[in-house]
């Protein structure tokens, strides 16, 4: 799947642009968004913290209002109380008389050393509390309510210092009802300094928890309060207040985020943490409570905080996500239209190429780069229509050159002489040739008749290839014929064919040309060479026949070439090739060279195959597996003279 | 002074003893030295399965208050049974009311020293460290003489407000309650701070349940038979501690107590270690003749017992 939407995105130019330009726009929108989303959330953050803190400090003022009521009452009453310290009784009048003057306070006790008045016994506590719409007032002190150890009274006390303690319920037995109650408690001092007792007086906190538990700027937050001891006194879950604290569930599931915010809310601190409660992500805002010990939290969900953010983050991204695939989705749309016509030039090219070339091109009737190709593409449709045409042209004509070839390569075969006499035709010579021209019309040519006994031939190569040199072959051959008709002295038949194609030779080719003259009564072979490749003698042995250096025939009109002799003994045969031979190339480049023309001519006669037809057989065969598949670069000619004159009678002769 | 007291409240006793209420069918009111946590599972347990009533004992189960301690209830015969520590009982018996130790479950010593964050107890020499107002920590004053830190005992009620406060330099806690109360307050606790008396030479057994030896010889079968029942009641909360703490919370939730189940359970679980005798592995419910010895030796060099109290004296007759 993931294949073939790669190689559908491979094959459309239109969803690959569509989806380049798609990505940027995706990243400029990812870039700027994330800023701004950074930044608003950011707002809304410090929204929520001046909210919270707002709460914070108002509740906190509330409370330090009334603290200051109750530490001021608590002070001027010590004043009175330590007026009279020895009179029980008056104990009574002023804690009653707290709770007349302050109704909103919820007792109030001043209590004694055991024993500080001689006649009051171990308890003295001038306790009074409102009881309906009257002050009840008791010595509250009894075996069941040893006050001397509760900690208001040790408090102070030991802390030498007015306090405020940890608050606790006040349970009423008669009415079976609690109340959270704070007491702020300070030392009785003697005219000595000694410690005699405490006034105590405690405030109910009901008020100030229902005041907390109301505050929730979020739908899902709330707030919290704990004591010095990390306990709640005020929380949404009745179950916790008063009997759990902010470190119980740390006990069994270890939360050092909870722990720290407890210390700090122990140490007094004011701040801000950002946390898990109960599993859900939230921001923590908390603030001592005047001097109680007390701290207050509100507790916000992060998804309360910034769900209106979140919302309008998810609906922005859900409209850049639409709008980025209706982009993708139009720019395919629209690229694919403006494309439309390549796909159109597309077809056309396809239908010319399958050789319609006069297959009508649309017209865009367009002036951008589409129609400037459609422009070129007729264009090149023209000239290829043109060059279609000249093409047809030159391959007719170059068919009827072909064909003209091959007439002349005919008539220049038929040139040659076809009948090679053999042993049985005569006794004193047999003769056979082969030319293999290297294009259809060669360079290459080869003859030998008989006149007044004698044997007339010659072999030759022309300079170059191809038509020129083939009718210069057939220049050199007639005049060769004309010359030999009447001269039987090589030197002077090449000198007299050198003059006459010389004066003729515009075209500055030439000939390389050996011509011979084999008396056959006698053996005796006059030669001339000029400039061509020394034949070889392969009787006895096989040597190559000498020849002076002359240059070749139809440079230098005026040139003297020399008369060369030699005898030839019955058996021999005159081997005579032209240069096709020893420079045969094979695959490698390698030439056949002299070497192995002399090797294959030992071997067959070696095996006594060194007549003319064996001798050219196993040349040709040598030459062909030595060249393999390469192309054959030069006319190759070989021509076989063996002279057999006297052979029957079975003598030898030697070279 | 205080020997006068005991002596007219023992007299108190006789006399309620032989009474018409000492009668074998009469309800024995008990009464735990504390108010309701799992340190009395057991007990509960024993009520709420019915044990006791199987075992043809009416029992009702009384806390006492924060400032009244449990023996004041049994000379008052508001209670029939109590649980008291043993150096509690000594001290009683020494006083001149003679006890009955019907059934032992505490076989390690549970009370610990806690000091502020970083301070050593045994370094502080002459601290304020809270002690219980309703008399434990007879150990913890004769450490403190033996070990010449002279420590300034200030008594509370309950709670660990005071240290948690400031007020305090140390304060005694027991393993069970105030020491995990410390720790839900936010005290950071290690080695350090704590000294644990087990350690140091004073594992000496806690709770027992007592009564007056003269009300027991009265009711011997209903002392046994409630003894029985309750030690039934100990074994299976051992052995069912998820179930024994339902029962606890209902007991806590009905005292109004102001604990919760994390606290309660941490509690269950450490009594029930401490009844586990340290050399036999096993919860024997029975007093050691060796800690009651090391107990009286402790007090009596320190001035807290005006002569030994002997095992015979705290087991009852055979």
């Amino acid at each position: 799947m993931k294949d073939r939407i790669i190689d559908y995105i491979r094959r459309k130019l239109s969803v690959r642009v569509s989806l380049w330009v798609v990505l940027f726009a995706a990243l400029i929108f990812i870039g700027a968004l994330s800023l701004l989303f950074f930044q608003a959330r950011e707002s809304v953050r410090q929204e929520a913290v001046s909210r919270a803190t707002q709460i914070l400090d108002k509740t906190s003022l509330q409370v330090e209002s009334i603290l200051n009521r109750v530490e001021v009452a608590t002070d001027m009453t010590e004043w009175l109380v330590m007026r009279h310290p020895d009179v029980a009784d008056s104990m009574f009048v002023y804690s009653r008389g707290m709770l007349q003057n302050n109704p909103d306070f919820y007792n109030c006790s001043i209590a004694f050393e055991p024993y500080y008045f001689e006649d009051q016994g171990r308890y003295f506590s001038a306790y009074s509390k409102h009881d309906a719409d009257t002050v009840r007032t008791i010595q509250g002190g009894s075996d069941n309510y040893q006050y001397f150890y509760m900690d208001w009274y040790l408090m102070p006390k030991l802390l030498d210092h007015p306090c405020w303690t940890e608050p606790y319920m006040d349970l009423d037995v008669p009415t079976n009802t609690s109340e959270m109650v704070s007491s702020y408690c300070k030392a009785l001092k003697d005219e000595e300094g000694r410690f005699v007792g405490v006034i105590n007086t405690s405030l109910s906190l009901n008020w100030l928890s229902n005041t907390i538990s109301a505050v929730k700027p979020y739908p899902h937050s709330y707030s919290i309060m704990t004591g010095r001891g990390g306990t709640y006194f005020v929380h949404p879950d009745p179950e916790k207040i008063t009997r759990q604290s902010i470190f119980t569930q740390t006990m069994e599931h270890p939360d050092t985020a909870m722990a720290s915010l407890g210390h700090s809310m122990q140490r007094g601190e004011e701040g801000i943490k950002h946390m898990r409660v109960d599993g859900i992500d939230s921001y923590v805002f908390y603030k001592p409570l005047g001097q109680t010990g007390c701290s207050m939290a509100i507790v916000c969900p992060e998804s309360d905080i910034f769900g209106g953010f979140d919302r309008l983050r998810r609906t922005i991204i859900a409209i850049v996500a639409i709008g980025l695939l209706l982009m993708l989705f139009l720019f395919i749309r629209i690229i694919t239209r403006e494309l439309s016509p390549l796909r159109r030039l597309a077809t056309e090219a396809e239908t010319i190429a399958s050789g319609q070339f006069n297959a009508e091109l649309p017209d865009f009737q367009r002036i951008d780069e589409i129609g400037q190709l459609s422009h070129s593409f007729a264009g090149m449709q023209q000239s290829l229509v043109k060059y279609i045409d000249e093409l047809k042209d030159t391959t007719a004509q170059k068919a009827s050159i072909e064909r003209d070839l091959r007439i002349a390569s005919s008539i220049q075969m038929g040139m040659l002489p076809k009948y090679f006499p053999t042993g049985s035709d005569r006794d004193d010579v047999q003769i056979y040739a082969s030319l293999t021209p290297a294009k259809d019309v060669g360079g290459d040519l080869f003859d030998f008749y008989f006149r007044d006994g004698m044997l007339f031939f010659c072999i030759g190569d022309v300079s170059g290839k191809g038509i020129p040199a083939s009718l210069f072959m057939a220049v050199t051959r007639s005049v060769f014929r004309t010359v030999s008709a009447h001269e039987s002295m090589p030197d002077r038949i090449m000198d007299s064919l050198n003059k006459t194609i010389a004066d003729m030779n515009d075209s500055v080719m030439f000939v390389t040309l050996f011509i011979g003259v084999l008396d056959l009564a006698t053996g005796r072979m006059h030669y001339c060479n000029a400039g061509h490749d020394a034949p070889l003698l392969v009787g006895a042995g096989v040597g190559t026949l000498p020849c002076d250096p002359n240059i070749p025939a139809g440079v230098m009109p005026d040139w003297k070439y020399s008369l060369q002799e030699a005898p030839i003994y019955t058996g021999t045969t005159i081997f005579l090739f032209t240069d096709g031979l020893t420079e045969a190339e094979n695959v490698s480049h390698e030439l056949f060279n002299m070497q192995r023309v002399n090797d294959v001519a030992v071997q067959a006669l070696a095996d006594r195959q060194q007549e003319p037809r064996q001798l050219i057989a196993r040349m040709t065969e040598a030459v062909h597996s030595f060249v393999g598949g390469a192309d054959q670069s030069d006319d190759l000619t070989m021509m076989g003279i063996q002279y057999i004159k006297g052979e029957a009678s079975g003598k030898e002769n030697a070279v | 002074m205080k020997k006068l007291t005991i002596c007219v409240l023992a007299a108190v006793f006789a006399v309620l003893g032989s009474g018409p209420l000492a009668a074998q069918e009469e309800t024995i009111v008990f009464t735990p030295q504390w108010t309701a946590q799992a340190q009395f599972a057991g007990y509960y347990v024993a009520e709420a399965k019915g044990f006791y009533r199987e075992a043809g004992v009416n029992v009702r189960i009384e806390h006492p208050s924060s400032t009244q301690p449990a023996m004041s209830r049994l000379r008052r015969n508001e209670c029939q049974a109590t649980t008291l520590q043993l150096c509690q009982a000594m001290e009683i018996i020494d006083g001149g009311i003679p006890l009955v130790n019907i059934l032992q479950t505490s076989m390690n010593n549970a009370m610990v020293i806690v000091s502020a964050r970083d301070e050593d107890p045994l370094k502080q020499k002459g601290a304020r460290v809270g002690i219980w107002s309703v008399g434990f920590g007879q150990l913890a004053i004769c450490m403190s003489i033996m070990d010449n830190l002279n420590y300034e005992w200030v008594r509370f009620a309950q709670n660990v407000n005071l240290f948690v406060a400031g007020a305090l330099d140390a304060t005694l806690a027991m393993s069970y309650n105030e020491y995990y109360q410390l720790i839900q307050a936010g005290m950071q606790i290690s080695d350090r701070n704590v000294y644990r008396f087990c350690d140091h030479g004073y594992n000496v057994q806690e709770d027992g349940v007592y009564m007056t030896r003269d009300y027991y010889e009265k009711h011997l079968d209903q002392a046994r038979r409630f003894a029985e029942a309750s030690r039934r009641g100990w074994e299976w909360a051992a052995e069912h501690p998820d179930e024994a703490l339902d029962i606890v919370m209902k007991y806590v939730d009905r005292e109004h107590i102001a604990t919760n189940r994390v606290l309660q359970r941490l509690m269950l679980e450490d009594v029930l270690r401490l009844q586990v005798d340290r050399e036999s592995k096993q919860r024997e419910f029975r007093l050691r003749p060796d800690m009651v010895r090391l107990a009286s030796d402790l007090m009596v060099e320190n001035q807290m017992l005006g002569r030994a109290v002997t095992y015979e004296e705290i087991i009852p007759n055979e």
